[in-house]
């Protein structure tokens, strides 16, 4: 079932839902990434039904139910912190909204709860709770699966298999996800359609990954996560832009190939920085001789942050490099980026 | 003087002070149970008219009480879940009999359901009697005692966190529906507490009572009677009587009190 807001307004106190429009494709996967108190709960419980909008439409597989119910929106809700039932024992939570007994015991099946049945929710694991939650959501038979942040209680390996469970509940039973989350990662390993919300506006929604490869501001790239967002003036040269950030000269293509000049940001992520102890002949267009601010980072990867001439950059490299690199902070080294890595918005 | 002999001082005089209020309260009822403990339990078996009076009284009182659940639980709901215009009206109208005196309570509504006011006329013309009848002691009750009933249920709903209603509601659940499975076994305890109270309200109001219906006598009205009539020897067996009664709600807000402490402390330790 399609998943259609458009022009959402919903004023709450102090905060208010401004315009707020996206779409998520029938069995799609749609995350709403935005930071807490960006309106992600609103937004969701006004898909849900639970708070009427004060203007703007909600259409559910192409029917306008910004006026129906909850009950009659065909819609289950999961929140972060599972809203179990407390004076119900585990398996009248699941049945609570179940139109047929066998839509409970598939529901406990694909949650793998058949244990905690009897248990009263208090004395549940936050994890527990998440997947009693889930099934109860599930037993529901719902055509829209509405979640509010839910694996933000969860270790990571629980966190891991829950976002497989509700992947492979939403692609093989065809169930629409609307997700939202603070979480760049678990928004860019789920979402087939994305939107960021920022203080109660939808900056921009589409496909993941187009907002991921063309973020339309400088803030949307900000809040995808990359590392390095650069307000710069631009000219055109050779076809190639040049982006003058402080005392720097980046090298870009121009996004979809037209001539621009003027303000612009320039993002690079970090992973796109290349580090290296002596100049490398490589095709890197961007080029520089940069100082080690800072070095952090305990895992698989190193977080170094660079000074090249008075502009901070962030770059991200593995352990097993950064070693090679003799990497210390206050040391010199050299960095590059190709122009095609660099995304001008 | 150190610190510390300083803040001892100030511990004995707060210590004195909690003593003086705590036995002012206790020593009067202590008193009333020593002297007229026995004859009153006596009472209870051997004085019709006691008998009958307190009868009345819990009959009056539990109807009061069970119409304050039944109109005051909604009301209760509308003012903890909606937000409208002229609230403070409504706050007004609830504060108002928990501020008014209670003999003056009892003339206002004489004032409405009295045979001289259209509304009394109305009702005695379809031969309903309010003055000087139980019926009139129930309104009288509910007057004084359903106010109390409607501030403890916002307090018990209000605790309630509104998202269940609202995963109710997405299970499938009418509004109506979500707020009978949730809400209110949520609120329970809370709700029954706020009925006890009430009921406790109800059973020793005196003032509205004696003015809307002296008669037929519940237990305080009769325990004043006694009093002016035969003075205080006469009266204590009715006062203690009256107190044996009084008991039974105390030590039903106080166990519902110890298991809702004793359950929160499950929760605490299951969330640990």
């Amino acid at each position: 079932m399609t998943i259609t807001l458009r022009d959402v307004t919903l004023r709450q106190g102090t905060f208010l839902l401004d315009r707020a429009s996206l779409d998520v494709a029938a069995g799609a996967y749609g995350v709403v990434l935005g930071a807490a108190g960006s309106g992600k709960t609103t937004l969701l419980e006004t898909v849900a039904g639970i708070r009427a909008p004060d203007g703007g439409t909600v259409h559910l597989g192409g029917a306008d139910v910004t006026t129906v119910a909850p009950e009659r929106r065909g819609v289950a809700m999961v929140y972060q912190q599972s809203l179990l039932f407390p004076h119900l024992d585990v398996s009248r939570n699941v049945a609570y909204g179940a139109k047929s007994s066998a839509a409970v015991d598939d529901a406990v099946a694909w949650t793998g709860i058949e244990r905690l049945l009897s248990r009263f929710v208090t004395t549940l694991s936050g994890g527990e709770q998440q997947l009693v939650a889930l099934a109860r959501a599930l037993s529901s038979e719902p055509r829209v699966l509405l979640l509010d942040e839910p694996f933000a209680a969860l270790d990571p390996p629980r966190r891991a298999a829950m976002r497989r469970m509700i992947r492979a509940l939403q692609r093989e039973r065809g169930i629409t996800v609307l997700h939202v989350t603070h979480d760049v990662t678990e928004a860019a390993l789920l979402a087939d359609s994305l939107a960021v919300l920022d203080a109660g506006r939808v900056l921009q929604h589409g496909a993941a990954t187009a907002l991921f490869a063309r973020p339309a501001s400088a803030r949307v790239a900000e809040l995808l996560g990359a590392e390095n967002v650069l307000a710069g003036s631009a000219t055109m040269r050779d076809g190639m832009v040049e982006l003058r950030t402080g005392a720097l000269v980046i090298h870009a293509l121009p996004p979809d190939g037209e001539a621009l000049a003027g303000e612009v940001h320039a993002v690079i992520g970090a992973d796109e920085i290349t580090l290296s102890r002596e100049p490398k002949e490589s095709s890197a267009r961007n080029a520089f001789t940069a100082r080690v601010v800072a070095i952090s980072g305990a895992g698989a990867l190193v977080r170094v942050e660079l000074d090249v001439s008075g502009t901070p950059l962030v770059a991200v490299v593995t352990a097993g490099a950064a070693r090679e690199l003799a990497l210390a902070t206050g040391s010199a080294v050299h960095a590059a980026f190709k122009a095609t890595a660099v995304r001008i918005c | 003087m150190t610190d510390r002999s300083r803040q001892r001082v100030a511990a004995i005089i707060a210590a004195i002070a909690a003593s003086l209020l705590l036995l002012f309260l206790a020593v009067p009822t202590i008193a009333l149970v020593a002297r007229g403990g026995a004859a009153g339990a006596r009472g209870l078996f051997a004085d019709a008219e006691l008998r009958s009076a307190i009868a009345l009284t819990v009959i009056t009182a539990t109807a009061s009480t069970i119409i304050a659940v039944l109109l005051g639980t909604p009301l209760a709901w509308w003012l903890t879940r909606r937000t409208f215009r002229g609230r403070s009206i409504v706050d007004a109208i609830l504060d108002l009999p928990l501020l008014i005196p209670h003999p003056v309570a009892g003339i206002a509504l004489l004032l409405v359901l009295s045979r001289g006011s259209p509304l009394g006329a109305a009702l005695l013309a379809v031969g309903v009697r309010i003055v000087s009848t139980p019926l009139g002691i129930i309104a009288a009750m509910l007057f004084v005692s359903a106010p109390l009933y409607v501030s403890a249920a916002r307090e018990a709903i209000a605790r309630v966190d509104p998202r269940y209603e609202g995963v109710a509601r997405t299970l499938g659940d009418t509004e109506w529906r979500a707020l009978r499975r949730v809400t209110l076994p949520l609120a329970g305890r809370g709700l029954l507490a706020g009925a006890v109270v009430s009921w406790a309200r109800a059973s020793s109001e005196f003032g509205a009572i004696v003015i809307l219906a002296y008669q037929p006598r519940v237990a305080s009205v009769l325990s004043y009677d006694r009093f002016t009539s035969y003075g205080l020897r006469e009266a204590l067996p009715v006062a203690a009587a009256l107190l044996l009664v009084a008991i039974v709600p105390l030590v039903v807000l106080r166990a519902l009190g110890a298991r809702d402490r004793s359950r929160i402390a499950g929760e605490r330790s299951a969330r640990a």
